[in-house]
């Protein structure tokens, strides 16, 4: 059954933009198309520049996206794009919660971001309370604070 | 509990200082559609989510708008730095300035402090979904006009990340209602409030 319409829904002109709604449904409810599982996905520094890991969600104001960010290909950027992309997919998971490649997925990106956040603070200084593990000393405080602005990005 | 990330959700660098955008980007620090009542609507209304997805998702989204509210305080803290009194007259800040000096304080764009009356903790499931729907619209919206109002390249990179933010979790929001709905009574959904009506 549920083969036959997604079927019917493919021949309808449905793709990855497109999700699925209840062929009958309670009146006086509202529905948003249910996206549909493993769906297509940007790369992570892509995502991260784009606002959104999924190419089907990615409806921008008069059609202009960004095309870059200005971490793009720092450290720091790498970092921040590996933990956008857990995010996402933690929202994603959270009403999609049988997708077993995506959750496969969400691991795989959850070991990337352990390595990369574990050489970055040895690097460059903690990000959370626990990294001080890897200080020699008291080194919380040290700027930038992420607020604020530097001409150099991402501790390039 | 929450602990604290030393880094943006996403970078915020804004090269050239420019009060006057300030004076209305800080709508969506502290205005009716802004990340702060964002951030508090939903983790607010987890409290009385009947099921595991609904509590789940208000959480990681109200997570999420936290890292927004940071985003955009620091968009309106690059844009004031080092501004001089002249600088602060030019733009037209006075009336901010008299009251916050170049702090960055939770305040819709006419200078209405942030309040909570412009959210809602409804104790029913489906009326607080709703409107965290609308709530999602309402600050795209927001994102569109400062889309139209704005033409610093850095502010806009921002902005159009934070906007994009939105559109996902109306999505979120709206599959989380449409899962929540599943699990009453399909001849009449409104039979019941599950937060209330063991």
């Amino acid at each position: 059954m549920k083969i036959d319409i997604e079927r019917a829904a493919m021949s309808a002109g449905c793709n990855y933009k497109n999700g699925t709604l209840p062929s009958c449904a309670p009146l006086a409810s509202t529905f948003v198309p249910e996206q549909q599982t493993e769906p297509p996905k940007y790369g992570v520094d892509e995502a991260l520049t784009r606002g959104t890991l999924f190419p089907g969600l990615d409806l921008p104001f008069m059609n202009i996206a960004n095309t870059s960010n200005p971490y793009s290909g720092t450290p720091l950027g790498e970092l921040m794009a590996l933990k956008f992309a857990i995010k996402e997919l933690n929202l994603y998971l959270d009403t999609h919660k049988g997708d077993k490649e995506t959750f496969d997925m969400l691991k795989e990106i959850i070991a990337l971001y352990d390595e990369g956040h574990r050489k970055y603070v040895k690097k460059y200084g903690p990000v959370k309370i626990d990294d001080l593990m890897y200080s020699e000393k008291y080194d919380w405080l040290d700027g930038p604070w992420p607020w604020e602005f530097c001409e150099r990005m991402g501790k390039d | 509990m929450f602990v604290y990330e030393k880094k943006l959700q996403y970078p915020v660098k804004i090269k050239n200082p420019n009060p006057a955008l300030a004076k209305f980007i800080i709508s969506q620090y502290g205005g009716p559609d802004g990340e702060l009542g964002a951030s508090l609507r939903y983790l607010s209304q987890r409290y009385s989510m009947p099921y595991p997805e609904l509590k789940g998702l208000l959480t990681d989204i109200g997570t999420e708008e936290l890292g927004h509210l940071e985003m955009v305080g620091a968009v309106v803290h690059q844009l004031t730095r080092n501004m001089n009194i002249n600088e602060v007259k030019a733009a037209g800040l006075e009336a901010y300035f008299v009251d916050h000096t170049a702090g960055v304080y939770p305040q819709f764009a006419s200078g209405y402090p942030w309040s909570a009356s412009t959210m809602q903790v409804s104790g029913d499931m489906i009326a607080d979904l709703v409107e965290d729907m609308a709530a999602e619209q309402k600050a795209r919206k927001t994102y569109d006009n400062i889309l139209r109002l704005s033409d610093d390249p850095d502010v806009n990179n921002v902005i159009r990340f934070l906007r994009e933010r939105e559109v996902v979790h109306y999505q979120r929001f709206g599959e989380a209602l449409r899962l929540a709905q599943e699990k009453l009574n399909q001849k009449n959904i409104y039979a019941i409030n599950p937060s209330f009506d063991k």
